[in-house]
C-alpha cells in the first residue's frame, strides 16, 4: 500500500505536504476507499525513510480534515465519504485557487470553451472511480 | 512540552579573541531528530564538543540528559553515543578489535546481534583491518560501532560528508530505526539539506556563532518566504517591513525574503508602497538555507552577472 507514496527531497513542497497530498489524492481518486487502512505511522516512516512525527502530523492533518479516521489501537482508515463536507471558508479558499488558474490560463491565450473542455477532461480522471465507490457507501 | 534531552545555556566558546560560539541557547526534547545545519566555520563542531564536554566553555553550560557537560560521569557518557567528524578510528585495530574495546563502556547496553547484523549487512568481515577498508566502510562501522548500545541520545558530526548516496541513506535508516526506539533522540549537523528534509522534524540553524533558529521543520518551511512585488516605475530602495532579512532589484521587481511576516503586512506593504501586484515565490529547503544565512552582498561574485 505505501509504495504509492514518492518523497521528493529539495522540493519546493515540504515531505508533510508531499504526504499529505499525495494520500489526499488517493482518496479523491478512489484508488483508496473508504474503510481502506493507511499504512501504520512507523512502517510507513521506515519504508520511506522520513521521521515518523511527519507521517503522524500528516495523518493528524488528515483527520482534522476528515478524510480518515483512527481508532484507537488499530489504525488510521479512510473516512467515509457522507462525513466530509466543506465549510463556506473552505469553498472560498478553492474558488481563490480556482481563480488563480482561470488568469493563468486566460493570460495564456485558452478560450473560456478550451478551459471547460480541460476541466472536464481532468475531472473524469477523478469521477469514475469516485462514483463507484460513492455507490458501495449507500 | 516533552522532556528536554540537551541544554545550552548562554554557551560561549572563543578561541583567542575570536567566538567560535556567542550566548547559545538550545533546547532539545526527547524523541526527535534534530539537523544542526549552518555553513562552514558557524560554531557547529564547536558547539558538540562542548555539548560532549570535550571543550570547556569560555562562559554558560550546557547539560545533556540533566548533567553538566563538563562533569559527564561513565553512566551519563554510555547513554549518549557520538559519532565524530570523519569517522575517526583507530586505524591498527580490526572491526572485532573495535567491538571488544567500545563494549565494555557501555555495559549490558551493547547489542551483539544487532552489531553483527549491521556489518554482515555492510559486506564487512570483523576480520578486516580498519586500515584496509575504504571510506565509506570506515563511515559504516563507525556508524554500526554509534548504534549497537541504543543510545538515548545520538549526536553525529557531520556523519554523512563525503559518503556517496546509498551509505548516506544507510546513515538515515540507522537514524529512523534508533528513533522509533521509544525515548531516543538524535541530533546530527550536515551540509546536506535534502537529508536534514527527510529525516528530521526539527532544525536547528547556526550562524557566526550564534544560533539563528530553532523549530519544527513544517515552521521553517513556511515561515521563510520569497516574495516579487513588481512596480510601474520606481522599485523602493528605503524597505521597511517586518521580518525582512535579504532583498534584491531585478529590473522593476523587488525580490524580498521575509521570515514570519504575517500575510496582511505583506499586503499592506505592497499596497502602500504601490505594488502592481506580488507574488509568492515557491522554495525548497537549501534556498531558503541560502537565503537566511546569506549577508547582503554589495558586489557581484562573478562578473558576467552583470549582463
Amino acid at each position: 500500500m505505501a509504495l504509492w507514496i514518492q518523497i521528493t527531497t529539495g522540493s519546493n513542497d515540504p515531505v508533510y505536504t508531499q504526504l499529505i497530498n499525495q494520500i489526499s489524492r488517493a482518496i479523491a481518486q478512489g484508488r483508496l476507499k473508504t474503510g481502506d487502512k493507511l499504512p501504520a505511522v512507523r512502517k510507513l516512516a521506515s519504508e520511506l525513510v522520513i521521521n515518523p512525527n511527519t507521517v503522524a502530523k500528516a495523518y493528524m492533518h488528515l483527520e482534522q480534515a476528515k478524510l480518515v479516521v483512527t481508532k484507537t489501537g488499530s489504525g488510521t482508515y479512510v473516512a467515509d465519504t457522507k462525513n466530509r463536507s466543506a465549510d463556506a471558508a473552505e469553498i472560498n479558499v478553492l474558488t481563490e485557487r480556482m481563480d488563480n488558474i482561470i488568469t493563468r490560463a486566460i493570460n495564456l491565450g485558452l478560450k473560456q470553451n478550451d478551459l471547460a473542455d480541460i476541466f472536464k477532461s481532468r475531472l473524469e480522471k477523478f469521477g469514475d472511480k469516485k462514483r463507484k465507490s460513492g455507490e458501495e457507501n449507500e | 512540552m516533552s522532556e528536554i534531552i540537551l541544554e545550552t545555556k548562554g554557551l560561549t566558546k572563543y578561541f583567542s579573541n575570536k567566538a567560535a560560539l556567542e550566548k547559545f541557547d538550545l533546547q532539545i526534547p526527547r524523541g526527535c531528530i534534530c539537523g544542526f545545519v549552518g555553513r562552514n566555520g558557524a560554531g557547529k563542531t564547536t558547539a558538540i564538543k562542548l555539548m560532549l564536554g570535550l571543550l570547556k566553555p569560555t562562559a554558560g553550560s550546557s547539560a545533556i540528559l540533566d548533567c553538566d557537560s563538563m562533569s559527564l560521569t561513565p553512566k551519563i557518557r554510555r547513554r549518549v553515543g557520538y559519532v565524530t567528524e570523519g569517522h575517526r578510528l583507530f586505524r591498527w585495530m580490526t572491526i572485532a578489535g573495535l567491538e571488544s574495546f567500545q563494549k565494555p563502556f557501555f555495559d549490558n547496553q551493547w547489542d551483539d546481534k544487532f552489531f553483527s547484523e549491521m556489518i554482515d549487512y555492510f559486506e564487512l568481515s570483523k576480520k578486516q583491518k580498519i586500515k584496509h577498508l575504504s571510506n565509506g566502510q570506515w563511515a559504516q562501522v563507525s556508524l554500526a560501532l554509534a548504534l549497537a548500545p541504543h543510545p538515548e541520545l545520538l549526536i553525529m558530526d557531520d556523519p554523512t560528508l563525503g559518503l556517496d548516496p546509498a551509505i548516506r541513506r544507510q546513515f538515515l535508516q540507522g537514524m529512523i530505526r534508533l528513533i522509533m526506539q521509544q525515548g531516543r533522540t538524535v541530533l546530527f549537523s550536515s551540509h546536506i539539506l535534502s537529508d536534514v528534509e527527510r529525516v528530521s522534524n526539527q532544525i536547528v540553524v547556526i550562524d557566526k556563532g550564534r544560533l539563528r533558529a530553532h523549530c519544527s521543520i513544517e515552521r521553517f518551511r513556511e515561515s521563510i518566504k520569497k516574495v516579487k512585488f513588481s512596480f510601474a516605475d520606481k522599485v523602493p530602495t528605503d524597505i521597511d517591513i517586518e521580518g525582512l532579512v535579504n532583498c534584491r532589484i531585478i529590473g522593476n521587481e523587488l525580490e524580498l525574503i521575509l521570515v514570519e511576516t504575517p500575510q496582511e503586512k505583506i499586503a499592506q506593504w505592497a499596497a502602500s508602497e504601490d505594488a502592481e501586484n506580488y507574488e509568492i515565490v515557491p522554495m525548497n529547503l537549501e534556498d531558503q538555507f541560502i537565503e537566511f544565512t546569506e549577508p547582503k552582498k554589495r558586489g557581484k561574485l562573478f562578473q558576467w552577472e552583470n549582463n
